[in-house]
């Protein structure tokens, strides 16, 4: 059974606090350090460890990579070098900003200044039982890669899917039936403990893309697949939090769309440390 | 041999001198013995003080006193020296002799015949010449006795399946028969097992003041030659269903040093446990731990056996019986964590599918607001961690994760070390970067319950302590149920060893005396090993420190297969432990789990009110149902000794189980309800410790006054029994000039005296 204590008061401080934080973060150190990069590197040359912290059992924000179906150039991310990864969108500011008013709000000490980069097949995010995907319309999968995400769900793995619309549906679908053949995608509605685990999100219907502002819509996978059980995959199809996470500080979104960005990453993650 | 000699030179037994008291009858008045014996003195003295040319003061004196020695022994003689000895007088006294008739006389373990073979030719038909002898001298009264005391009209009523042995019972009731007649004594018949609680002082302290002696016969042997025996086994009374328990058996044995028995638990005839146990050297006791899963509900009957070997003197104490109580209840623990952390999804992982464990979770997500899962209703934890004892004390066990003690108000605190102590819940503390120390708890009050030392200075690193550690077992922690990871102990430390690294921000490095270390944690830069996992009781609970902050990790971490239980495996023996044992408001406890039939049971209860306070006026009846289904209310009163206990007691006449439930109430207001069980049965106690104790009865007779014999010694008891002061007496008076010893004496003096002067050239 679930139980909620949080006041009404207590709820909309935290949200103003959100705005206030959103539009107050400073530029952060990885905005610099994208600027430094060297231009237009070979992908397949780019050591992503060297932008990873070790594990001292403090909350870290993960962001899985993958090899996309195509590398372009400019757009999405912008990190490396002009490169688009594709999975690197936002990166680093979206979890920088998230993991900022993570700590603000909430009583968790996650790491704010820094975040992790891991493949599906790297032992490393076993240690991370949390993970960010964004962009899986352009995932792809080794065998490797469908071994270790597999194992990864089944021991107790989170995964968050992200900034993904339209017909990127198709081969994020597609590449789930790899990892799980046997679960199915199941459409979520707000009576999910995930919409109460910190936040009241009493509807979804104020969830729309930020810029293709199409409605958002939110499937799972549940462990064995009963929705009584674990959800262990969460998918905002036709949504982009990290989007709105990453330009919060500019006004470029609005505030509200922001806010409610921030408010489902804040539950996700409360969700995935107690379920 | 000795008592031989000693007749020879002496004349008379040893006995005789002891029971005797020395005397002088002179034919003449004794002054004139002395003066002839003077007279006859006075030459030599004065020859030998005489000065001689050839003689030296040392020769002089030499011979002078060897005259003097055999002039003393010729007065002793002629003052006609005798011993006044009591004795009985023949057919007016009586004699009582208890025959132990319990099963241990069945043993065989000197040689074919069982230790009752020589009750049959003593005292069989046929006849013996002791009990001639006896008879001759005494009205011989004959009891046989083992948990009662009868009348024995003929030898061949005794059947030796007695399955106690009380031999305060056996003398007393003795004691009490002949009471009225003159009574010489009596002779006890056994192997001195006793094995009943009623001491034997007071009824050793009535003998000797009534100067009755008990002479004790003792039969077989003091070791057996080959044997193996469970001595002891110490189950929990209590366990949750599909808990792994840990039993300890104490395994003695002689003649097998050094050779492996196989040792089984059954339950119900049906083998859960088995493991092969190496005996170690004569004379030493095998601890053994044995480990297995209670799954069936209820009163369960478990039976410890070790393998019977060949030319075991007895083979029935190879087993030992244990009853343990595998409770279906639920146990519900609340887990309060400070911060959102892994730990709290993996051990709510961990537990989901244990039907006896659950977990309420409080989760503080913000400053004074809590995240609840699995409530029972909507104003469970509704104003965050409980206020008042009633709330909390509701839950049996309490998960403290990382939260500072700041939180707490001091009264919470407080009340957070009674939930322990006072109401014997569990507390299980875990580390982060909120606890312990680093969480401000040194000098508080749920400091006193923790096992492991908090010190205040720990926190003055900033916080900045961080170790990557090695888990590893203990000696101790070896063979605790909660850190058994496999079937066997073997595997279970294999497995140990393999298990991934866990992170610490709290160094503990100190257990409380009295505290127990399970696991503990090395890093390659630290040269003392962390303390991981250790535990102590205060008060009636039980209270943990599990100073990691991820073990979650031995789920996640990418060497731990998909399907591996480890990590739920730990978790669940490590709830199910900190919870086994925890009580209600109402809980009973019978004296004992096992009785021979026809044995006193005694039940003890604790009753408390909601905030377990205890509670000395409640109504509180026992409802006990017997093994044929009778119910009868048996009333408790309160025990006046402790709060809230209540006490009473029964008859277990029956083989079977009893089923003893309690009802507390106040002023018409039930307060709850337990209950506990009870097997009587055939314990076989008298196959246990059946070896004959000489000790005890050497006591017997040294306190009574009478003798210690074997068959192979008895053939003086019916003289020994003659001279006594009790009954019917006479005094007899031994002469004592006559004893070899003063002839040869005498011989030896005068041969020495002329073998000197021969030598000295004086003869």
């Amino acid at each position: 059974m679930r139980g909620r204590i949080a006041s009404m008061a207590c709820a909309a401080r935290s949200v103003l606090l959100v705005a206030a934080l959103a539009l107050t973060v400073s530029p952060l150190e990885g905005q610099r350090r994208s600027r430094s990069f060297p231009r237009r590197p070979p992908p397949e040359n780019v050591n992503f460890e060297e932008f990873n912290v070790p594990y001292d059992g403090r909350f870290a924000f993960v962001r899985l990579r993958f090899t996309p179906t195509a590398i372009g150039w400019g757009g999405g991310g912008g990190f490396f070098g002009g490169v688009n990864y594709q999975w690197d969108h936002d990166y680093p500011r979206a979890e920088r900003h998230f993991t900022r008013i993570l700590s603000e709000v909430t009583t968790l000490s996650p790491l704010t200044n820094a975040s992790n980069i891991l493949a599906l097949d790297d032992p490393e995010l076993f240690k991370y039982p949390v993970a960010y995907m964004s962009e899986p319309g352009y995932w792809t999968l080794t065998e490797a890669e469908v071994e270790g995400f597999r194992d990864y769900l089944h021991k107790g793995g989170f995964v968050i899917f992200d900034d993904f619309v339209g017909g990127h549906w198709f081969n994020f679908e597609e590449q789930m039936r790899r990892v799980l053949p046997n679960h199915r995608l199941v459409r979520l509605d707000a009576s999910h403990p995930i919409f109460h685990s910190f936040f009241e999100i009493e509807s979804l219907d104020q969830y729309i893309h930020p810029y293709r502002f199409v409605p958002s819509v939110f499937y799972g996978v549940f462990e064995d697949n009963d929705p009584n059980k674990r959800l262990m995959v969460i998918a905002n199809y036709n949504n982009d939090i990290g989007e709105s996470w990453e330009w919060s500080d500019t006004g470029w979104i609005p505030i509200d769309l922001t806010n409610e960005a921030y408010k489902l990453g804040i539950n996700y993650i409360v969700y995935a440390m107690t379920h | 041999m000795f008592e031989g000699l000693f007749q020879f030179l002496f004349k008379y037994r040893p006995v005789v001198f002891e029971r005797g008291e020395l005397a002088f009858d002179a034919p003449w008045p004794i002054a004139l013995v002395l003066l002839a014996g003077a007279a006859a003195a006075l030459p030599a003295v004065v020859i030998y003080t005489r000065p001689q040319a050839r003689l030296r003061t040392p020769d002089r004196a030499l011979l002078a006193g060897l005259r003097l020695a055999v002039l003393g022994i010729l007065v002793f003689c002629l003052a006609r020296p005798m011993l006044v000895i009591a004795t009985v007088v023949p057919q007016q006294n009586f004699l009582g002799i208890l025959i132990d008739d319990s099963r241990s006389m069945q043993i065989a373990d000197e040689g074919e015949q069982p230790r009752s073979e020589f009750i049959h030719e003593t005292f069989g038909p046929e006849g013996s010449e002791l009990v001639a002898a006896l008879g001759d001298r005494f009205k011989l009264r004959f009891f046989r006795f083992s948990e009662t005391v009868q009348r024995l009209g003929d030898v061949g009523e005794l059947t030796f399946t007695g399955r106690r042995t009380d031999l305060a019972r056996a003398l007393d009731a003795a004691r009490r028969e002949l009471a009225a007649v003159p009574l010489a004594g009596l002779v006890l018949i056994t192997d001195g097992a006793d094995n009943a609680d009623a001491p034997l002082t007071e009824i050793l302290l009535q003998l000797a003041a009534g100067r009755v002696p008990v002479h004790t016969v003792g039969l077989g042997a003091q070791r057996f030659a080959k044997d193996i025996a469970l001595e002891r086994v110490a189950t929990p009374r209590t366990v949750l269903q599909g808990s792994s328990v840990a039993v300890d058996l104490t395994v003695a044995h002689s003649g097998f040093g050094g050779e492996t028995v196989r040792l089984t638990v059954e339950d119900a005839g049906r083998i859960v446990s088995a493991q092969d146990v190496r005996l170690p050297g004569e004379g030493e006791t095998a601890p053994v731990r044995v480990h297995f899963t209670a799954n069936e509900v209820g009163p369960r009957l478990f039976r410890f056996r070790a393998a019977a070997q060949p030319g075991e003197a007895v083979s029935q104490n190879n087993v030992l019986e244990a009853l343990v109580f595998v409770d279906s209840g639920e146990r519900k623990i609340l887990y309060f964590e400070g911060e959102p952390r892994f730990e709290v999804k993996f051990v709510r992982r961990a537990i989901a599918d244990d039907e006896n464990l659950r977990v309420v979770v409080l989760q503080r997500t913000a400053e004074n607001k809590f995240y609840r899962i699995g409530v029972d209703d909507p104003s469970e934890l509704a104003g965050g961690f409980p206020k008042v004892r009633e709330e909390l004390f509701r839950y049996d066990g309490l998960i403290l994760g990382s939260v500072e003690a700041s939180f707490f108000t001091h009264d919470q605190l407080g009340m957070i070390t009674e939930f322990v102590g006072q109401r014997g819940g569990g507390l299980l503390a875990l580390g982060g970067r909120h606890a312990f120390a680093r969480g401000g708890y040194a000098g508080t009050p749920l400091a006193e319950a923790l096992p492991i030392v908090l010190d205040s200075d720990a926190s003055s690193d900033g916080g900045s302590f961080f170790a990557e550690v090695k888990v590893g077992l203990t000696p101790y922690g070896r063979g605790h149920p909660v850190t058994q990871l496999a079937e066997d102990v073997e595997s279970s430390e294999a497995r140990w060893k393999e298990l991934p690294e866990l992170s610490m921000l709290n160094p503990l490095r100190e257990v409380k005396p009295g505290a127990s270390t399970l696991l503990t944690g090395r890093a390659a830069d630290l040269s003392d090993p962390l303390v991981v996992l250790a535990h102590q009781r205060y008060g009636r609970g039980r209270a943990m420190a599990f100073p990691v902050q991820d073990s979650w990790l031995w789920q996640m971490h990418a060497d731990i297969p998909v399907d591996d239980m480890t990590h739920e495996t730990f978790w669940r023996q490590l709830l199910r432990w900190l919870v086994s044992g925890v009580t209600d408001r109402v809980a009973v406890t019978s004296s004992l789990d096992r009785v021979e039939r026809g044995a006193p049971v005694t039940i003890t209860a604790e009753v408390s009110d909601s905030g377990y306070i205890r509670l000395n006026g409640a109504e509180v009846v026992a409802n006990v149902t017997t093994p044929g289904g009778l119910e009868r209310e048996v009333p408790m009163e309160w025990t006046v000794e402790r709060d809230g206990e209540y006490r009473a007691s029964f008859l277990a006449e029956e083989d079977g189980l009893y089923e003893v439930r309690v009802q507390a109430q106040q002023a018409g207001v039930p307060l709850g309800s337990a209950e506990s069980y009870v097997q009587a049965g055939d314990l076989q106690t008298e196959y246990f410790d059946a070896e004959m104790r000489a000790s005890l009865l050497e006591r017997i007779a040294d306190e009574t006054g009478g003798r210690f014999y074997t068959p192979a010694t008895i053939g003086t008891l019916p003289e020994d029994v003659s001279f006594t002061e009790s009954g019917t007496t006479v005094h007899e008076e031994r002469d004592l000039w006559d004893m070899p010893v003063l002839f040869l004496m005498l011989v030896g003096l005068i041969a020495a005296e002329w073998g000197y002067r021969r030598q000295r050239g004086l003869a």
